[in-house]
């Protein structure tokens, strides 16, 4: 065998060459296998790129001091102060934060149809402890904050989920300086909108599954619902705050950061498990934008669960057709057997038959993979990444396609006894 | 064609095959003992159904004896492995069936080169030796065609050239000539025994008494029991390999 192993691989090869229609099955399901293989691994590379660009937008040198008010509701929380926002800006100022920003947080109704409309005082520098653009119009400035005391209505600016909320099919530019009247704590408020901000978030939906698998609407939806009014932080003066952040210039020095406000607020639980207790807690969003990037992964699993799954598939099918193929092929096997082939030297034979089909139908998998991906992409927004760096991959697959749909029509050629079939007593 | 050793070919001593088992079991050859000498032109004759395949295949080491022993050329086959049982089907047994059984994709020339491929020769040679073999049974013109192509007495030459290219030291061959016209049959009746000039032991199983007749040693088969054939014979003109 070890010295002729390669003309018999050769005699596999010829018989390819006559390519039945059996063969040209076989390729088409390894070639539909790959395709799929390929698009789910460029989809979840894709979208494993996307959602952690979308997180870390959300800043990885942010701190968050929050009152966890969000995640229990109902608990009673002694709520943060003016005076906790002093306390941290003393603790940090040696290590020179790039800002501390409070904010408060309110629910209104609106006014006339009694809509809830979830309220954030914040200043013009909270825009910056993110990296979402703006849709339309600009975000709120310090002259905003002084018009609290005039006739007109104050400026607010829109998350787009608000917008969309307030007014449903409307374009982000079309709700520029549209009025918007809101009771809060008993007061009406009149807001003019001056700016939508864009949704943040690409494929919000499979954050909103991320929640809702959790069993309730934890830190991700809290914190990336991005279904806000934004004032100024005067507009809810006597509010308590809800969150006071901290931005590091440098991602190195978080660290520090934490301790500080670890010294006024000492953590409570590990890690995100935090969000969970009651109290004021610190939080570092690179912690929760790992956690939630981690989500991602759930996603690629799943993809890799459905192409290995489509993968068996198909061997079972190569495999059967090769079973197939190897009953209508007695005789050629007992021949060979009888002029000296040994049973491995057979096996070996439908071996190389089945593999060379299956990369063959590989190489036609892939530009099908990217057409399906090309197709896939026009029909619905989600991130194809095909990249050709897939193909080593994807021939690989191919190879073990090959492998584990010949291992029974191998079996089945090489344990075939040539002297009932010489005999004739099957044909 | 050395037979190596002074051991006979081939020995049956009390090798018999059943198939099955229980109730259902068929002794298709009973005990049986034989000893063919290197270069014996041997027939075998008897009814259908008689074991006549079921002997030729435990001597084409294609199957082992379920009772007794077999010995070629001195060695127990019962102990040898699939690779070397291979490797003597490859070298030292040539085959010949009624149905010819050629790979009937592929060209007179590549079914001749196919033992030798599996011998490990190189590809001209194989080539070389193919076409030697299929000009020695007067097929050279038609070393490029299937054997859809040919008709029922050329395939079997080209079968016969499949046997003889690897030079065996002995040929078994199956009712050869029980699908060809008795020209055609004649044609491949001389080329056996033109291989047995040449030195290879023959094996040659028929139904026809006048093919038989050519042996020049003749065994019967009945109910897989194998003893000397009766006769009469008819009379036939002396072949090469008469003795
Ligand atoms: N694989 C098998 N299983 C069961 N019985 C078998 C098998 N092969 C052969 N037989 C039986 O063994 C007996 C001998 O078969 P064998 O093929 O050797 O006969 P034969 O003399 O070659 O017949 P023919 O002249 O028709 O070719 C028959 O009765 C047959 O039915
Ligand atoms: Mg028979």
């Amino acid at each position: 065998m070890s010295s002729h192993w390669l003309p018999v691989a050769g005699e596999g090869l010829r018989r390819l060459r006559r390519w039945p229609l059996r063969t040209a099955l076989s390729a088409v399901t390894s070639a539909v296998a790959i395709a799929v293989t390929v698009n789910v691994i460029s989809l979840s590379q894709g979208l494993d790129e996307d959602i952690r660009r979308d997180v870390e937008r959300f800043g990885l040198r942010t701190l968050d001091v929050e009152a966890a008010s969000v995640v229990a509701p109902g608990t009673r929380v002694d709520p943060l102060t003016l005076a906790d926002l002093d306390r941290i800006r003393a603790r940090v100022a040696d290590l020179d934060p790039e800002a501390v920003v409070p904010r408060r947080h309110a629910v209104g109704t609106r006014i006339p149809d009694g809509r809830r409309v979830q309220l954030v005082a914040a200043p013009p520098d909270y825009l910056g402890t993110l990296d979402v653009p703006l849709a339309a119009g600009r975000w709120l400035t310090a002259a905003d904050a002084a018009g609290r005391d005039g006739p007109g209505p104050l400026a607010c600016a829109l998350d787009s989920q608000a917008a969309a909320d307030l007014w449903p099919g409307l374009a982000p530019a079309a709700c520029l300086g549209r009025p918007l009247e809101v009771r809060v704590a008993g007061r009406p408020l009149r807001l003019v909108v001056v700016g939508v901000l864009s949704d943040p978030l690409r494929y919000r939906v499979l954050f909103e599954t991320f929640d809702s698998s959790r069993g309730a609407r934890t830190l991700s939806s809290a914190l990336l619902a991005f279904r806000n009014v934004y004032l100024p932080f005067e507009a809810l003066d006597g509010a308590p705050l809800s969150g006071i952040s901290v931005v590091a210039r440098r991602a190195a020095q978080v660290e520090a950061l934490r301790e500080r406000l670890f010294d006024l607020w000492p953590p409570r639980a590990a890690g995100l498990a935090a969000f969970l207790e009651p109290g004021i807690g610190v939080f570092v969003r690179k912690d929760w934008m790992d956690a939630l990037g981690g989500s991602t992964q759930t996603g690629v699993m799943v993809g890799n669960f459905v192409w290995i799954v489509i993968v068996l598939v198909a061997a079972i099918l190569i495999a059967t057709l090769g079973l197939v193929g190897i009953r209508e092929r007695y005789d050629e096997i007992a021949v060979r057997r009888c002029e000296g082939a040994r049973r491995r030297a057979v096996a070996w034979q439908i071996t190389v038959e089945g593999t060379v089909t299956a990369l063959l139908g590989g190489a036609l998998g892939l530009p099908l993979g990217y057409l399906g991906a090309a197709l896939l992409r026009a029909l619905v927004d989600f991130p194809f990444r095909f990249e050709i760096r897939y193909a080593l991959p994807a021939t690989g697959v191919a190879l073990a396609l090959g492998l584990l749909g010949s291992v029974l029509p191998a079996r089945r050629a090489a344990r075939l006894d040539p002297a009932r079939v010489l005999g004739r007593r099957i044909t | 064609m050395s037979a190596p050793s002074s051991a006979p070919l081939l020995v049956l001593r009390g090798a018999a095959r059943t198939y099955g088992r229980g109730p259902l079991a068929v002794p298709a050859l009973k005990p049986t003992d034989l000893v063919v000498d290197a270069g014996e032109y041997v027939a075998v004759m008897g009814p259908s159904g008689s074991g006549k395949s079921t002997l030729l295949h435990v001597l084409g080491l294609l199957d082992r004896p379920t009772a007794g022993e077999y010995l070629f050329e001195g060695r127990a086959v019962a102990a040898l492995p699939d690779r070397d049982l291979a490797a003597l089907r490859n070298r030292a047994i040539g085959f010949v069936f009624q149905r010819f059984h050629l790979l009937r994709d592929e060209t007179a020339e590549r079914n001749v080169a196919l033992p030798l491929l599996y011998a490990g020769v190189r590809r001209p040679e194989r080539r070389r030796r193919a076409l030697g073999a299929l000009e020695a049974v007067g097929l050279a013109g038609r070393a490029g065609h299937r054997p859809g192509e040919l008709s029922g007495g050329e395939q079997q030459r080209v079968a016969l050239a499949r046997a003889l290219v690897k030079r065996p030291r002995v040929l078994l061959a199956d009712e050869p000539t029980g699908n060809l016209d008795s020209a055609a049959g004649a044609r491949v009746l001389e080329l056996v025994e033109a291989a047995v000039a040449a030195g290879a032991a023959v094996v040659l199983i028929t139904h026809d008494p006048r093919v038989a007749a050519r042996a020049p040693r003749r065994l019967g088969l009945v109910d897989g029991c194998l003893g000397p054939a009766a006769g009469p014979w008819p009379a036939v003109p002396a072949g090469p390999g008469a003795r």
